[in-house]
């Protein structure tokens, strides 16, 4: 039976009830959210077995871990063992070792995704900063605009791979030079989010400024930077995981192993013999790029979170 | 004599000057508007009213004649902060709180963080908006949000306040409460208003002289005394002498739409 509270335990708890403040997201829809994505995998992890249930090759009781025996009806290219691992040998390749008697492929994969974190960081910064400074300048000088807009423009067009190279030999910098090309990768969107949203403030806010003999700084500062947060945000959570993909392919033509665009590469040339190390390195790689865009995003909701439909934002 | 607080002299303005579809929303103003008066200036839409008011705040510049306000060009007195100014929109900050709102004039004045929250605090007593300080402008009603830029407009105590159509947007009932206050509001800081309105019943209510423009291009068609005693209130609207300006501004006003130079 359970004892029943003391007078001063049951006071306490009013005490923590009261010292409770409601919390800066609202929790159920977060949940609801957070099922939904669940049920999703779920239908996916269902939608790739089920595939290869059809269409895979045989399956041996001794390696699935239901223990089934099962002979697909159909021969799907796709859908064998080569192609599309068993899920739970992908899982399963995080524990094993990569190459004998070293550390598990889960371990080499954790050190790799922090390494190119850290590039993609830096390259995020740089790249952020970059593309804000040149959106406050060309809103500011139209002809600098004009005139640089098309180069910039330009600029995205080149492959990343025909860049890549030549920055890694210009700066010699070892993954600096990675996060440079991160950083390449990641100014676009927030030079053209950052122009827009300089010029989004109602001209009537803009004049209010000009009655009050604002300085173009104040109005900066105290009008357009704040008007266009919720822009430049959006732009930042493409740059994140856009420094993500600009740090793995910078890692290609730079030697450097210690990064996931490293372990990629190198489970590429091994992987008619263990297929299932390039997908846990994809995998690692995609959690590297949802987890940078999940940390700017709960960024966005704190900054932002005194605005109208900043709840609605998180997405 | 006083100094006026406004003065308007020979003031023309023509927009696209010279291109072939040049308009000419002003033709020789002279208005002289002195201190602690309470003028509303009403004309048929188009005439060029908020144009007039945007050329005192040195928003935009007459094509020719000089705008002068407190006996200093336009421009210097916009540099100096002489003049409040409140649109037809709130215009609120939304990522300001209504406190941080009103304080942002002071802020770029430079005025220290005591100065800006008495001052502040004072007037969102002054428009009844206390309690109100942490609160988001989205989260007000449209007539609260129009009191909270009331409210920051006057934060540099200007001697000038000018107001375009500052309720055209709000309902009937809450206009007319508005137009309480704000005469209110009138009396207590003794400050000189320039107010665009196209509402009869508004003009009459609030102003010492109402200037009646005609249609485009605006010029001053007749200035009326109104001579209804201060301080109004809810009787004002159901006196003798309200009705009578009424009339008179109402006939000029018919005038005015058929007006055409």
């Amino acid at each position: 039976m359970n004892p029943v509270n003391p007078p001063a335990a049951a006071e306490g708890r009013a005490e923590t009830v009261r010292q409770w403040r409601p919390s800066l997201v609202n929790l159920r829809p977060l949940l609801r959210r957070a099922l939904f994505v669940v049920l999703l995998l779920v239908t996916l992890a269902l939608i790739w077995e089920g595939l290869k249930w059809v269409g895979g090759n045989p399956w041996r009781p001794e390696t699935n871990p239901l223990g089934i025996a099962h002979d697909p009806p159909l021969r799907l290219k796709v859908a064998s063992d080569l192609n599309l691992p068993h899920l739970w040998d992908i899982a399963a390749a995080f524990g094993n070792p990569a190459r004998r008697n070293g550390p598990p492929l889960g371990q080499i994969l954790f050190d790799a995704s922090l390494f190119t974190f850290r590039e993609a960081v830096v390259g995020f910064f740089l790249g952020g900063l970059l593309g804000f400074f040149l959106g406050v300048l060309f809103a500011h000088v139209g002809l600098l605009e004009q005139g640089c807009m098309p180069y910039v423009v330009a600029s995205q067009t080149i492959p990343i791979l025909a860049i890549a190279p030549m920055v890694i030999i210009w700066l010699k910098a070892g993954w600096i030079s990675v996060a440079v090309i991160a950083a390449y990768l990641t100014f676009f969107p927030v030079t053209i989010n950052t122009l827009r949203g300089l010029r989004s403030p109602d001209p009537m806010a803009v004049e209010l400024m000009h009655s009050y003999a604002a300085s173009r700084w104040d109005t900066l500062w105290k009008l357009r930077v704040p008007a266009a947060l919720p822009y430049i945000f959006t732009a930042l959570k493409l740059s994140a995981t856009a420094s993500v993909v600009g740090a793995i392919i910078g890692e290609l033509p730079s030697g450097i192993r210690d990064g996931l665009g490293g372990a990629i590469l190198n489970f590429n040339s091994y992987y008619i013999s263990g297929p299932s190390r390039l997908w846990a390195a994809v995998i690692a790689s995609a959690f590297v790029g949802i987890g940078f865009y999940l940390l700017v995003t709960l960024v966005e909701v704190l900054v932002l979170r005194s605005r109208p439909l900043a709840n609605g934002q998180g997405g | 004599m006083e100094t006026p607080v406004v003065a308007l002299n020979g003031v023309n303005k023509i927009f696209n000057h010279g291109s072939p579809n040049q308009t000419v929303a002003l033709k020789d103003i002279d208005l002289v508007v002195e201190p602690g008066a309470f003028i509303s200036i009403i004309g048929p839409s188009g005439c060029g009213k908020s144009t007039l008011l945007r050329l005192v705040g040195d928003l935009i510049q007459p094509t020719t004649g000089e705008v002068q306000v407190k006996g200093k060009p336009a421009r210097q007195a916009r540099l100096n902060q002489d003049y409040g100014i409140v649109f037809q929109a709130p215009v609120l900050f939304e990522w300001r709180s209504i406190l941080k709102n009103i304080q942002l004039p002071l802020e770029l004045r430079g005025s220290s963080r005591e100065e800006r929250d008495r001052r502040a605090r004072d007037l969102l007593g002054l428009v009844e908006l206390t309690g109100f300080e942490k609160h988001y402008p989205w989260q007000l009603s449209g007539g609260m949000q129009q009191r909270a830029s009331i409210a920051r407009a006057l934060a540099i105590r200007p001697e000038l306040l000018l107001m375009d159509e500052p309720f055209g947007a709000l309902d009937e009932m809450t206009r007319e409460r508005m137009n309480m206050e704000l005469h209110n509001i009138w009396r207590q800081t003794e400050t000189t208003v320039l107010f665009v309105t196209h509402s009869i019943a508004e003009a009459v209510f609030l102003s010492t002289k109402i200037v009646v423009m005609s249609a485009r291009p605006g010029e001053i068609m007749q200035i009326v005394d109104v001579d209804i005693p201060i301080p109004r209130g809810e009787k004002t609207r159901q006196e003798t002498a309200y009705f009578e300006v009424e009339r008179e501004v109402r006939g000029w006003l018919r005038r005015a739409e058929g007006y055409r130079a």
